[in-house]
């Protein structure tokens, strides 16, 4: 029956969630170089966040068109973010 | 949801062209998200160049310190509430009222639990000092999950009108369809917290670790 299987999915992903949060903050305590845990940070954002769009929201199971439609205006604001923190930084450092 | 769920056709509507089973309120919803979800980038990307920008973040150490086990738990609850939601529309798809009712229910205070955490912690901040204008820190902390919260009122307001609708509407196409289209917005507003709650609270800052 779909539904069940569908229910299995969700429960599969909960459990990614909440293991992938649960690293998030293990991450934080840690005392890892800085640039490793913000990027340990993000990289795991990301994928709860994909997972979250791609199975909750049911992305996944979309025609091509309508994930591309989402998806492409949503991977130029972090290359926006880089190019301005860069620039930010470069400021500072002018200082 | 299977393939054959979201084959679902709306009485009335044609399919739009190579957006297969997609109804219109989901194809619009989903244009919604994507401009709103411009928005919250916007005030993420605001965040990042004054941080980058900054000798020191954040700029005021002793005042500007934020809870991780407690925003911890919000998130949890949030995650929970993102759960609840697609049970909801997999207890509709099956034609399961009560289970709807009860999984709608759930969402809808999974997301009141939030809203009141939300109220306790910018109590607690600004007790300790921490004000809109204290800062940079401070203010974009501020708008940023404010302007979340504010989509979490809506969203729960959202549901609890679709809670209602629920009651006695017949659990066919149409209303499954609203039912999912409500979800987007839910989990939409999930997926944002993911991220606020990475980039606001969790990425130290290196003078202070920004953790307590």
């Amino acid at each position: 029956m779909s539904g069940a299987h569908d229910r299995k999915r969700y429960l599969t992903i909960f459990g990614v969630l909440v293991l992938f949060t649960l690293l998030e903050i293990g991450v934080v305590y840690t005392g890892l170089a800085r640039g490793l845990i913000v990027s340990a940070l993000v990289a795991l954002a990301c994928a709860k966040a994909a997972a979250v769009a791609l199975y909750f929201m049911h992305l996944k199971f979309e025609t091509r068109v309508l994930r591309v439609t989402v998806g492409v205006p949503m991977v130029l604001p972090p290359l926006y973010a880089v190019v301005l923190m860069l620039e930010a930084a470069w400021h500072a450092a002018l200082r | 949801m299977s393939d054959a769920a979201t084959a679902t056709a709306i009485p009335g509507q044609k399919p739009v062209p190579h957006f297969g089973s997609a109804s219109y309120g989901k194809i619009g919803m989903w244009i919604f998200l994507i401009t709103d979800g411009l928005g919250f980038a916007g005030l993420l990307i605001a965040l990042a160049v004054l941080r980058a920008g900054a000798t020191q973040w954040p700029p005021n150490p002793e005042a500007d310190r934020l809870g991780i086990p407690f925003t911890a738990v919000m998130t949890f609850v949030l995650i929970c509430s993102s759960v609840t939601m697609v049970l909801a529309l997999a207890a509709a798809q099956d034609g399961n009222r009560k289970q709807l009712l009860a999984w709608l229910g759930a969402t809808v205070a999974g997301g009141l639990f939030f809203l009141c955490g939300q109220v306790f912690e910018y109590r607690h901040l600004m007790h300790e000092g921490m004000t809109l204008a204290a800062d940079h820190f401070a203010g974009t902390f501020f708008v940023i999950t404010s302007y979340h919260g504010l989509h979490v009122l809506t969203g729960v307001i959202y549901l609890a009108v679709m809670l209602a609708l629920s009651v006695r509407r017949p659990l066919g196409p149409a209303h499954i369809n609203l039912l999912e289209i409500a979800g987007l917005f839910w989990h939409f507003v999930d997926l944002v917290w993911i991220l606020v709650f990475t980039f606001v609270y969790l990425i130290p800052n290196p003078a202070t670790g920004g953790v307590r």
